[in-house]
């Protein structure tokens, strides 16, 4: 699975994550701070030269933003013709600057970088015993790991079927591709285990 | 079963083995029940040559008793030491002292990335990231597998998969490792290539197979059978013993 | 949590990702397509129950706030936060933690019953279906300012699609609990 960061060395590139997360946060808030239209067309404004110039293939940097892009519209033409046209007008600029600053943060900041965060954040959890916050690292990695197995798995039993001549149905595929997938837990965790990668 | 059959006459000259320390594995009345039913019994042994043979048919307790050397398991009876550390007392002392390798190494595989799963395995150690990026190159490279660093583990072959399982348990610096039938569905070229790795490895190894040939040459051999130990001898003899059990 | 929690966990959220990846069907002139991926979250509650299934979907969440492309359609990253239907992202946690309860409460440890398969259907109804409906609503209503009436009915054109999930995700369920039973039983 490849990750959606972009390599570069702008000034969100070298940000720390933290202080990139911080940032959105706050426009978050300060984009419902104000109703004013002119204001608030500037945030698409600079979300976008700083979108469209992070080094991203045009086709790919539209690509990326379409189907988020797609709902905010789709909505917003829900709300012009329900609500009100300033209603609408304000939604579309303030979820469009969201989108386009959110992702910059996803697209200047490493999975390594994101996981460090979270393992961060999650530490004072650790006390009150919620999460082991190295599992989530172990974790992250593990689903990314096993999700191609998961796929081929589907294609063989796709192929299984196709064997046998039985007809392709939701519930043949889903309920032996979750029993095999699920079944080796016992052995990737006895693995974990051996190899001793929980006693940090 | 009887796989040996279908090897090629033709020997392939084997490299020397290298020597190395070896690590003392005591059992003492060490045994296991589970469910009310005895699927080891209890045994008594000691064994510190570097290459240990671990023979017999499916469900004979083999992996039961490759697995108390590990800790992975813990007696029910009795009690098993690695140099005088118990493994269930000593555990923390012990940890990393062994490495396993199991029966499907895909699923020992944790991390996407090949290099990325060895270095997670270093993690916690006291290293920076610098030194964990060196042990690992280091060690795919004694392995003489370099260009396995940034494969994906799905779309490693069997050999490969072995291969690379092999590396993130080497990586740690174990003194014994356990493989569970190493050359299980490998086609003739990576089986060579496994066997090879194996004879170059300097750490003590206990080897559980049904690829009877890839023992030769081995100090000693256990033959497991029906939960008891029924053969503890050089190769040639515990195979002969485990014809006479296999005869249908 | 023990190290099979863990991986059983993490498994299922790569099957929840695993579902995503098959086309998604979208019906007409509705901001929300309808994909195998909610499905995943009924099957979560139904198959691990409330801790570890809400768990599995917690963890995909956190794959899309670190900008993995895991949302069904290739979609991730923070952006996905920004769309008025993020009430139906975020619903999946308690989605996935009630019909987990219930499935626990009331499916786990009988016999294959049809009683078993109609409480697995409710469950998968209640989480998958009634609370995750209500967030989507009201983040409809946050985010987009949508008064409710018309939030409610712009999302009931998708209540069909998932009902049928919903027998889809119990089917399923029971299956996987006769081939390799998981959900614990709470009384």
């Amino acid at each position: 699975m490849k990750s959606l960061h972009v390599e570069g060395n702008g000034l969100f590139h070298r940000l720390p994550i933290r202080a990139k997360l911080l940032l959105l946060a706050a426009l978050g808030i300060g984009l419902f701070l104000t109703r004013d239209p002119r204001l608030l067309a500037l945030g698409p404004a600079l979300g976008a030269l700083v979108w469209f110039t992070l080094g991203l293939p045009l086709r790919e940097a539209l690509g990326r933003l379409r189907p988020v892009f797609l709902t905010i519209v789709i909505v917003a033409a829900f709300s012009f013709l329900v609500n009100s046209k300033e209603e609408a007008l304000l939604q579309l600029l303030r979820l469009t600057t969201l989108m386009l600053f959110a992702a910059t943060v996803t697209a200047t900041t490493t999975v390594s970088a994101f996981i460090e965060e979270i393992t961060a954040l999650a530490r004072p959890f650790e006390k009150l015993g919620l999460v082991k916050a190295d599992d989530i690292g172990l974790a992250f990695g593990l689903v990314v790991r096993f999700v191609p197995e998961v796929l081929s798995r589907y294609e063989a039993i796709r192929e299984a079927h196709k064997a046998r001549g039985i007809k392709l149905r939701p519930l043949t595929l889903i309920a032996p591709l979750i029993i095999l997938t699920l079944r080796e837990a016992d052995q990737i965790a006895a693995a974990i285990d051996a190899r001793g990668l929980r006693r940090h | 079963m009887f796989r040996l059959l279908f090897y090629p006459a033709t020997r392939y000259k084997r490299p020397e083995l290298l020597r190395g320390q070896s690590v003392d594995i005591r059992f003492e009345a060490a045994g296991v029940d589970f469910g009310g039913r005895t699927v080891l019994e209890p045994l008594t042994l000691s064994l510190s040559q570097r290459r240990i043979g671990v023979i017999g048919l499916n469900g004979s307790g083999k992996s039961t008793f490759a697995r108390l050397i590990t800790g992975l398991l813990n007696p029910t009876r009795g009690a098993v030491a690695l140099d005088g550390l118990d493994t269930v007392k000593d555990a923390g002392a012990l940890s990393g002292r062994t490495g396993y390798i199991f029966q499907n190494p895909a699923n020992q595989i944790i991390m996407p990335v090949v290099a990325e799963d060895m270095e997670f395995g270093l993690k916690g150690r006291g290293m920076d990231k610098a030194a964990r990026a060196a042990a690992v190159s280091r060690t795919l490279e004694s392995l003489g597998v370099s260009h396995l660093a940034s494969r994906r583990a799905h779309e490693l072959s069997g050999g490969e998969l072995q291969l690379a399982a092999l590396a993130a348990v080497l990586v740690t610096g174990p003194d014994t490792i356990i493989l569970d039938e190493p050359t299980n569905q490998l086609d003739l070229k990576n089986r060579r290539v496994v066997e090879q790795t194996m004879a170059g490895l300097s750490q003590q190894l206990v080897v559980i197979s049904h690829d009877l040939p890839l023992l030769d040459g081995f100090d000693r051999v256990l033959l497991f059978h029906e939960g008891r130990l029924a053969a503890d001898a050089p190769p040639a003899e515990a195979i002969a013993r485990y014809m006479e059990i296999a005869s249908p | 949590m023990n190290t099979r929690d863990l991986v059983l966990v993490s498994l299922f959220a790569a099957i929840i990702v695993a579902l995503g990846l098959l086309p998604p069907i979208t019906l007409g002139f509705i901001p929300v397509p309808i994909t195998a991926q909610s499905l995943g979250v009924m099957l979560a509650g139904t198959i691990l129950g409330a801790r570890r299934g809400t768990l599995s979907v917690a963890l995909v969440i956190l794959l899309v706030i670190i900008g993995l492309p895991v949302l069904s359609g290739g979609r991730g990253g923070l952006a996905v936060f920004a769309g008025p239907t993020v009430g139906f992202l975020i619903g999946w946690l308690p989605a996935a933690f009630v019909t987990g309860y219930l499935s626990e409460r009331f499916a786990a440890g009988r016999a294959n019953g049809f009683a078993q398969l109609a409480n697995l259907f409710i469950a998968a109804v209640a989480g998958g279906v009634v609370v995750l409906y209500a967030c989507g609503i009201v983040g409809m209503m946050l985010v987009a300012g949508l008064p409710f009436m018309k939030a409610l009915s712009g999302s009931l054109a998708f209540v069909p699609g998932d009902l049928i999930k919903a027998g889809v995700a119990a089917l399923a369920a029971r299956a996987v609990q006769a081939g390799y039973p998981l959900l614990p039983v709470r009384s």
